[in-house]
């Protein structure tokens, strides 16, 4: 890069990265090896001792395939609405003069309520509204949960849209639709992307509202608090250990195929020259 | 077994429509569902008569409610309840509880209340020819009825005390060990005043003599003397931490981070199935008895499956179950038609193993035992109390 | 071109609005009402008895202590998170090659898939008397008894707290630092500035809104969050959840509604404040020449 930090600066940089990395994949990394330990009891395996056990018996857990199914089917049109209402709200923010701050605070103040009481509150408006609980009340709760997230996600991106962008795509003739499709979108694009995979986990981990809005299919977090609570054998660790697993797999995919298309964009470039 | 609900949900559609319906959105479904095969015994399940159970996970027997099915004539739907009492009742008198379930399974002491807010309706005992085999002392537990009608049937019932490690402390057979000074921060309790405040108040009425009438029910003041005592001792460092679920149990005696702990019994089974010597006590002054009962939920009665309820409460009692469970958890459904049951298939549960579990449970109960209740008298206060510990 | 701005405007909010409205406001009204509902000892339920028992049952107890004590841990833990993510987010994107800046950015969404229930779990497994760092500090030598604070203290919760939110500091800052031209940092140190006056007078300022969002996120997160503080605390640990189902539990639904109102009470007026001295809506702006 262009700047020149200082070797020591440096360090401790990387220090401090690897350290807050070290901290955050700490959990999951032990409850992965714990999961290949086939005796009951959590702990660190012997190599000796590794086994799929657990992970061989996750096809008989109806119980838990159901609720992650729940969860994904939750969490995807969670995600999906958020961005776009979120996207609709940081246009309007946007668009705002002087109501622009009363906006902001309007839409994260949904933001500070105890997930327990949201829940509570929700549940007790939809039947006294009629709304029977299913799939739907659940996702009415995440998305409020998620909403602000992700609208405040999309305001941080909207930073690169420069003013001075839509005022030259104006000159030239573009309507507000055009200037939207043709320079605001790619712009915040990343802000998008960040925002849909933010509502995404925020919902897949969500787990007091959903109790409580929840129909007669619990989600996931649900399902293992319930499990928790009340005797689980290690097959809960199974399941955690291959929903890690799995996102590792789709995760590092998407950075291969992010990476190969930087590389022939690169390539493609060099040989413009 | 759980149910897929998918958009349309409705608590009100029949059984006919229902079975229509998932045929369909199991045709669908399996284009979304990692497995189809998950669709397909769930599809297969829906030809006897359906009901929703809304239980603590301790009711449960998972994959064995297809058999439990096919012998009764009902498949129940089993959802999770957390078995946290307090979402539980806030569930029914102000969310969607009663829309969605037809029986609720859960710790008993409520029931008054629940009645009393019409959240609940009464069982109709000539429909539950099971219920005659049911123990007479189980029978008799104080908040079953309310108003001279049946609104709870005692399903599970034992009575707990503590679990320890004799490696460590040798025999133990009194709370004494609990609140032993010797033993600061190696001991624990559960983080809930519905258990720990009655071991509390037992041993202080037992042990040393204290003017406490009823463990399970306290005055203020006796109340007042009972929480003092705790924080006193909390605020000495005596307790390592106050648990809260089964798996934050289990680790807690199996990690070492504790000798002694109040606790489930199932605990101490699970403890030796990984390998661990841990004993159940037998203390002088008596166990805590507790029972998860089952209620008939109104929404059931609007719904009109409340025959549908009687029969699965009736199968509850026939002996399958109790076989099943007390062979999963070690918990005891109170009636001697698992013992029945046993004797008629050998192959499925050795009779001798049931009847010990029986006799053991007998045991416990013919001795001193207080009961649990999820609202004593005062319970509000209770929390004020629990409030106090936490901040000490 | 300004009397075609207000339709669209209204046009663009009014999805969001509408859902803002019906599924957030009006249960906060609700729960707001209820707060000064009387709870009614016949039916275990509410009545409409006007009475303000819910809220001075939170001066009892020491309830008020447990909103305080909520409200510092979610600041301290914000800022701690804050402290990690900045140099953190700094690496991956300005040290970090192409390659690396992927893979950092993939490592940290990864374990948001897991359950938080199940990761502080795990925490006691680490930090427990037979846990990994007891049995490595007794095997290096640096102590011979088991370390008992490691858990059930308020450093394991800490702990805990910022494994669980770290990543949502880290991702509202690095789509912040996005948008800092480098060029910018370049021309100050060709200037003389060296690396952290650099950092103090540009960087900074630049990724004003980067901050207040990480630091806004966990703090949410931490006030909203239970199972770090019952897993990880130690005897009878409490935070404001844990103390709002503790109360639901005895069916005193107004004073669950009183503390839930006070402590967004609070909230929100610690974000007018804040609004105050940053100017929210300065964040946001569009900062081109």
């Amino acid at each position: 890069m262009m700047l020149r930090e200082g070797l020591a600066n440096r360090v401790l940089l990387w220090v401090v990265t690897v350290a807050g990395l070290l901290v955050i994949y700490a959990p999951p990394l032990y409850l992965l090896a714990i999961s290949f330990n086939p005796a009951l009891q959590p702990g660190l395996p012997r190599l000796s001792e590794l086994s799929l056990k657990w992970y061989a018996s996750l096809r008989q857990e109806t119980a838990l395939i159901g609720a992650l199914e729940q969860s994904l089917i939750i969490a995807t049109a969670t995600a999906v609405l958020a961005t776009i209402m979120s996207l609709l709200a940081a246009l309007a923010y946007f668009e705002l003069r002087a109501r622009r701050t009363a906006w902001l605070l309007a839409v994260i103040l949904p933001m500070f309520v105890p997930g327990v009481i949201q829940g509570l509150a929700l549940s007790a408006v939809f039947t006294r509204a009629g709304i029977k609980a299913s799939t739907l009340t659940v996702i009415a709760g995440h998305l409020l949960w998620a909403m602000p997230f992700a609208f405040i996600v999309i305001l941080t991106s909207f930073a690169a849209v420069r003013r001075s962008y839509l005022v030259a795509a104006a000159d030239l003739g573009a309507n507000w639709g055009r200037q939207f499709i043709d320079i605001t979108l790619p712009l915040v694009r990343p802000g998008l992307i960040s925002a849909f995979i933010f509502s995404f986990l925020l919902s897949l981990n969500e787990f007091t509202r959903a109790f409580y809005l929840a129909g007669r299919q619990n989600t996931l977090p649900v399902v293992l608090f319930g499990k928790m609570n009340s005797g689980a054998s290690p097959v809960i660790y199974a399941m955690s250990g291959a929903i890690f697993l799995i996102s590792v797999l789709c995760v590092v995919l998407i950075a291969l195929r992010f990476l190969w298309q930087a590389r022939v964009a690169d390539s493609g470039r060099r040989m413009a020259r | 077994m759980t149910k897929h609900v998918g958009m349309f949900a409705s608590a009100q559609h029949s059984n006919m429509q229902r079975r229509d319906f998932l045929k369909l959105m199991g045709a669908g479904g399996a284009a979304l569902s990692a497995g189809s095969l998950s669709w397909a015994s769930r599809a297969a399940a829906q030809d006897a008569a359906t009901v929703a159970f809304w239980a603590t996970a301790t009711l449960d027997i998972g994959d064995k409610w297809k058999a439990f099915a096919t012998q009764n004539g009902v498949a129940p739907e089993f959802t999770d309840n957390g078995n946290d009492i307090g979402p539980v009742i806030a569930r029914l008198a102000a969310g969607n509880a009663n829309d969605l379930f037809d029986i609720g399974g859960f710790q008993g002491g409520a029931e008054k209340e629940l009645a009393r807010q019409g959240l609940i309706i009464p069982w109709d005992l000539t429909k539950i020819p099971n219920y005659e085999s049911v123990w007479q002392w189980a029978k008799d537990i104080p908040y079953l009825k309310h108003d001279g009608k049946q609104y709870s049937i005692p399903t599970v019932v034992n009575a707990d005390s503590i679990i320890y490690r004799p490696d460590k402390l040798g025999k133990v057979d009194s709370y004494g060990v609990i609140f032993d000074p010797k033993l600061k921060g190696r001991v624990a309790m559960e983080d809930a005043w519905i258990n720990s405040a009655i071991f509390t108040a037992m041993y202080l009425k037992e042990s040393e003599n204290k003017p406490i009438v009823e463990p399970g029910n306290l005055t203020e003041s006796e109340l007042g003397l009972v929480m003092e005592f705790l924080i006193k001792h909390k605020k000495d460092g005596q307790f390592r931490t106050f648990w809260n679920g089964w798996e934050q149990g289990v680790q807690l005696v199996a990690d070492q981070e504790v000798d002694a702990m109040t606790g489930w019994e199932p605990i101490v089974y699970e403890g030796r199935k990984r390998g661990l010597q841990v004993e159940y006590a037998a203390p002088v002054e008596g166990y805590e008895g507790w029972g998860n009962n089952t209620v008939l939920l109104k929404g059931a009665g609007d719904r009109g499956v409340t025959d549908t309820a009687h029969k699965f409460v009736n199968g509850l009692l026939g002996g399958f179950y109790g076989c099943e469970l007390g062979q999963a958890r070690g918990y005891l459904v109170p009636t001697d038609n698992n013992l029945t049951y046993a004797k008629a298939h050998p192959d499925e549960y050795k009779p001798d193993e049931v009847g010990k579990l029986a006799e053991h449970v007998k045991a416990k109960f013919a001795g001193k035992v207080y009961w649990q209740n999820t609202r004593p008298d005062n319970f509000q206060l209770y929390e004020e109390w629990w409030q106090k510990l936490r901040n000490a | 071109m300004s009397r075609a701005r207000l339709p669209i405007s209204s046009m663009l909010m009014a999805p969001p609005l509408l859902a803002i409205l019906a599924f957030g406001l009006l249960p906060l009204i609700v729960v707001v009402v209820w707060s000064f509902w009387s709870w009614d000892p016949v039916t275990y339920w509410i009545k409409p008895d006007l009475s303000l028992a819910g809220y001075a049952g939170i001066l009892e107890a020491g309830r008020w202590t447990v909103i305080v004590s909520t409200l510092i841990k979610a600041f301290g833990t914000a800022l701690l998170c804050l402290l990690i993510a900045y140099p953190t987010s700094y690496a991956i994107h300005f040290l970090a090659g192409r390659r690396l800046n992927v893979i950092l950015l993939a490592l940290i969404t990864i374990p948001f898939f897991t359950s938080y229930l199940i990761r502080s779990f795990s925490w006691r497994l680490v930090l427990g008397r037979a846990g990994i760092i007891n049995d490595w500090l007794q095997a290096v030598g640096i102590t011979d008894a088991p370390v008992d604070w490691l858990l059930f203290s308020n450093f394991a919760v800490v702990v805990g707290l910022v494994a669980s939110y770290l990543p949502f500091a880290i991702f509202p800052l690095l789509l912040s630092m996005r948008r800092v031209d480098p060029t910018y940092l370049a021309a100050a140190q060709d200037l003389g500035a060296g690396f952290w006056k650099g950092l103090t007078t540009i960087l900074l300022p630049l990724t004003k809104s980067g901050i207040f969002a990480g630091f806004l996120f966990v703090f949410v997160m931490v006030v909203g969050s239970s199972t770090e503080v019952q897993m990880l605390g130690g005897a009878g640990a409490s935070i404001v959840s844990v103390m709002i189902n503790d109360v639901m539990r005895v069916a005193n639904y107004p004073m669950a509604f009183a503390i839930s109102t006070i402590v967004l009470a609070v909230i929100f007026g610690l974000v007018l404040i804040g609004n105050r001295i940053f100017g929210l809506a300065s964040l946001f702006e569009d900062q081109s020449p």
